[in-house]
């Protein structure tokens, strides 16, 4: 089996407004990825490549060892697939929609799909149309999960759930991580979400890949150190600082390469280390965009 | 080609376009209801109801198997499946022609025992195969445009191209020298020119197919 499950490549694909540039991504087998991105980044852009559905301009992707978009049918017999913007069809009941996978998926398990039908407290003989939007969710993760995928794609799908409905939806995704060889992706603005589950981070603004790291390098690396300054003295210069904030005696930095020993650095060089603050996966995520824009813009 | 799953495509599109069929063959025999009651009226209202409802039913199917699945945002579940996209088109094409021609065989084959077991209108029986053969072509426009553009507007444009040009051609088959001499007459008859007009009709028929073929083999992105 290949030590990676999705693999891109200088992937780059350009529409008039948007273009996704150079994407660089790596998923190793088993590993949980949180893809994070603000609307509009390119995340469901990126997935779509990864799913076959829109070809990239230039770049290779290579999905569970099969090349896209020209072996997309191979590879989607072992992918399973949430998205917000993907339905189920209204007139059909979700037993119909059961009825209809369990044939195309060898892999298939319906004991499974009837625990999930329980947990997920559904009715297999009721209509989607009749479903509320965290039912058809429920209904949706459902299908993807019974086939048993070696990958699962998920774009936003906790997206207009209620507090109950995500809880359910993440706590099921969290009990399927038990399987080591289930690769996810994980695509959300919800920098909550992907917290949780993740144990892999991948960020992308405007169309381009701005930091991937392990979830716990990520909370380790990235701190505010609240600096109090002697009058007339200058701010340190500290390695990996990308923002400076507060006032001029009393800066506060946000540094993505913090070490223990930059506090004893800024206290040889006049300062004193008033806290050193960790940081929630949102603020390094906003940091890290804002870095990132205005280094554009500079 | 993976055949299994462009079969299952195509008995979705069925199971969900079931109502639809069964309402176009009760319209078909609602018109030869009317066409059967003898008088000039009944002849001339059930004909126009006939080719109505098989205009319908090709814009039903149409707007419910291809732009329907894009409206109701259902074309990524059926994209997710073990398909390509070339699987996708042929599945769409062969699904509704196989909704459409029973239907529109069926519906030739009863306005053609009308023409043979009614004396004073044999001489339709060349105009009447020309016809339902332009009525299937228009479907086709219609379908393809549909898989092509993806757009309604499009799609009510083909249609109405369509019926348009169902007039047009009519009008000019009726006046074809080798058909307008026998129109009217009493005599079941087959030309030359009704044989070249239905080989065109189909080749016709052929390059709108191959076309749509050409063009989704191109396409790069489908959601």
């Amino acid at each position: 089996m290949s030590a990676l499950s999705v693999q891109f490549k200088k992937v780059s694909k350009k529409y008039t407004h948007f273009a996704l540039e150079n994407i660089d991504l790596e998923l190793p087998t088993g590993s949980i990825m949180g893809f994070i991105g603000a609307n509009g980044a390119g995340k469901s852009t990126t997935i779509r490549i990864l799913m076959g559905l829109v070809h990239q301009d230039h770049g290779s992707v290579q999905v569970l060892g099969h090349s896209m978009p020209s072996q997309q049918a191979a590879a989607k017999l072992d992918i399973g697939f949430v998205s917000e913007d993907m339905r189920l069809y209204g007139p059909a009941t979700l037993a119909w929609h059961m009825n209809f996978l369990r044939p195309i998926y060898p892999r298939w398990d319906q004991p499974y799909a009837d625990k999930l039908v329980q947990r997920f407290d559904l009715k297999p003989e009721q209509k989607i149309k009749g479903l509320s939007h965290g039912q058809r969710v429920k209904a949706a993760l459902l299908l993807a999960l019974a086939r048993r995928p070696r990958l699962l794609v998920l774009d936003e799908p906790t997206t207009g759930l209620d507090p109950v409905a995500r809880h359910e939806v993440l706590q099921e995704l969290m009990a399927v991580l038990a399987d080591e060889d289930r690769t996810i992706l994980f695509s959300s603005h919800n920098t909550l979400d992907v917290e949780q589950i993740s144990d892999q981070i991948t960020f992308i603004d405007r169309g381009r890949i701005i930091d991937s790291d392990d979830k716990e390098a990520f909370l380790d690396r990235w701190r505010r150190l609240r600096l109090l300054l002697p009058p007339d003295a200058v701010l340190p210069r500290l390695p990996g600082v990308v923002e400076v904030g507060g006032s001029s005696r009393l800066p506060v930095l946000t540094t993505n390469r913090f070490e223990p020993a930059m506090v004893s650095a800024c206290n040889d060089l006049g300062a004193t280390v008033q806290a050193v603050d960790t940081m929630t996966l949102e603020e390094i995520f906003v940091a890290n965009v804002h870095c990132r824009r205005e280094r554009l813009t500079a | 080609m993976n055949n299994s799953m462009v079969k299952r495509l195509i008995l979705k599109d069925w199971y969900f376009q079931r109502q639809a069929i069964l309402l176009a063959f009760a319209g078909g025999a609602v018109s030869f209801g009317i066409i059967f009651t003898g008088s000039q009226a009944g002849f001339t209202i059930g004909l126009i109801l006939l080719v109505t409802v098989m205009v319908m039913v090709s814009a039903m199917t149409v707007m419910g198997n291809v732009l329907g699945e894009r409206e109701n945002q259902t074309l990524a579940f059926a994209m997710t499946l073990p398909i390509s996209y070339l699987e996708y088109t042929t599945a769409k094409i062969l699904g509704n022609l196989l909704i459409f021609i029973p239907f529109w065989l069926t519906m030739l084959a009863g306005a053609l025992a009308l023409i043979v077991y009614s004396p004073p209108i044999h001489g339709f029986f060349a105009f009447a195969i020309i016809m339902a053969v332009e009525i299937l072509l228009s479907t086709c426009l219609m379908l393809v445009t549909a898989l092509v553009t993806e757009s309604k507007a499009w799609s009510i444009s083909a249609m109405v191209t369509g019926n348009l040009a169902l007039n047009v051609v009519g009008y000019v088959v009726a006046h074809l020298p080798g058909i307008k001499e026998g129109l009217f007459g009493t005599q079941i008859y087959w030309t030359p020119t009704a044989t070249i007009t239905v080989a065109v009709e189909f080749a016709l028929i052929a390059l709108l197919i191959g076309g749509a073929f050409h063009i989704q083999s191109r396409k790069q992105d489908f959601i």
